[in-house]
């Protein structure tokens, strides 16, 4: 399901079932909720279930705010489309994770133009975002480059100089 | 501690220009970490700030109730913005939002266990040490319970109330879920919590799904949310009720008749 492997895995993700300490067992009911590491015992299944379900809805709207181009040219696939490529990949904050989502669309030939658009622009705007940071503008004069779609940078102010080519 | 008062909502950028316009609004909650403590106030809050309405920095990622010490970073964040919107109080959950190095990305509970009461107890202490103001503590909905609970839900609060000293902030449509979830009675919860530690109550919309009743923020406040609100009220009613809006928003028209609603419930002043 996942075409690259999470960056940020636990290093001290428990699935020993003997483990008793909260540290361990809260890390073992995160991987669970979110890395797709096997629910921790006596836990009952639906509720982690829908958890796990709830979860990934509020990533993808998070996700949304950031990239509204992406998920509103998805239409009704947005949230499936999310939903599929987020399981089992734990949270990196909505810019990065749109980010990469993008471009593993854009992997697979199935960005959207206005996807291919939002993507440059973001590349032209700002650094790659690292977890847990706000997203960090770059102070150089740069650009985008997504397919057909080209954005440029200048002085803080990004300019879509030409837009992804659309579907006849 | 003069904390909040009256009706308040939920400052958030997409609702700041519906926010500024209520007249008789006393005040607001912002998320914490959603304000930059680098540069000055978001407009919207200096203006409100200005107009002498209160602010409470509401913290959402401090994981108060993880296993391992609360980030000192975090903590001197959240009082930061205590310090910047010149706060009488900030709040936090009583929840984990990390482990073993995995964001969750959503407030999940707490085992209600005496370990899990120490720890809490333990991170609320520290941060308290950093704090300029006091702090409240609000109890989260969750879709599921750990296995070995050995304390009920109403103990185990007021277990970690008595060892911080720290203010109630009691969010009604959470005990709602839980209890439409659990299948207990939400009644049964408001008998048994220290109702005179309440800071101020949250209230907001959720939905049902697969089953299960979610609190999301992103529905009006349902009818028997607001009737849980008006039987917390007639055991001790709270300073202040709080609206939570976090999507979906509607009409202003919508959130103004809800503001009504929960002043009527309340017996507070119309805010709008």
């Amino acid at each position: 399901m996942n075409p690259t492997s999470p960056t940020n895995v636990p290093t001290t993700r428990s699935t020993d079932p003997t483990v008793s300490t909260l540290a361990a067992r809260q890390a073992a009911l995160v991987a669970a909720l979110v890395a797709d590491a096997p629910p921790p015992p006596g836990f009952a299944p639906e509720p982690l279930a829908a958890t796990r379900a709830a979860l990934l809805r509020k990533r993808a709207g998070e996700v949304a705010r950031y990239w509204p181009l992406l998920a509103t040219s998805l239409g009704p696939w947005w949230l499936e489309v999310f939903q599929h490529w987020a399981a089992g990949r734990p949270p990196a904050g909505a810019l990065r994770e749109g980010w990469e989502l993008a471009r593993y669309l854009h992997g697979a030939d199935e960005l959207s133009p206005l996807g291919a658009d939002e993507l440059a622009c973001w590349q032209a705007g700002y650094h790659y975002p690292e977890p847990g940071h706000p997203p960090r503008p770059r102070r150089l004069p740069s650009w985008g480059r997504v397919g057909g779609a080209v954005a440029i940078q200048f002085a803080g102010r990004v300019r879509l100089l030409r837009p992804a080519r659309r579907q006849p | 501690m003069t904390g909040p008062v009256g009706v308040g909502i939920g400052w958030r950028p997409e609702i700041a220009g519906f926010v500024a316009g209520l007249p008789g609004l006393r005040f607001v909650e912002v998320i914490a970490e959603s304000v930059p403590t680098a540069g000055p106030l978001p407009a919207g809050l200096t203006a409100l700030r200005e107009r002498g309405v209160a602010v409470v920095p509401h913290g959402v990622r401090l994981s108060l109730g993880g296993a391992e010490p609360v980030a000192p970073a975090r903590v001197a964040h959240l009082a930061a913005v205590a310090e910047l919107t010149n706060a009488a109080l900030v709040s936090e959950h009583i929840a984990f939002v990390r482990a073993g190095g995995l964001e969750a990305g959503h407030l999940l509970p707490l085992p209600r266990s005496r370990e899990a009461v120490a720890a809490v107890c333990a991170n609320v202490t520290r941060a308290q040490a950093e704090l300029p103001v006091p702090i409240a503590l609000e109890p989260i909905a969750a879709l599921f319970d750990w296995p070995d609970d050995e304390l009920d839900e109403a103990a185990f609060l007021t277990e970690i109330l008595d060892r911080t000293d720290a203010h109630l902030l009691l969010d009604i449509a959470n005990v709602y879920a839980n209890a439409r979830n659990r299948g207990t009675d939400p009644l049964g919860l408001l008998d048994r919590l220290p109702l005179e530690r309440v800071a101020y109550a949250h209230v907001a919309g959720g939905a049902e799904r697969d089953g299960f009743y979610h609190d999301t923020h992103t529905s009006p406040i349902s009818r028997p949310v607001l009737d849980l609100v008006g039987e917390l009220c007639a055991r001790h009613r709270p300073p202040a009720l709080l609206l939570e809006r976090d999507g979906n928003y509607p009409p202003a028209a919508a959130l103004r008749a809800e503001l009504d609603a929960l002043a009527a419930v309340g017996g507070l002043p119309v805010v709008t």
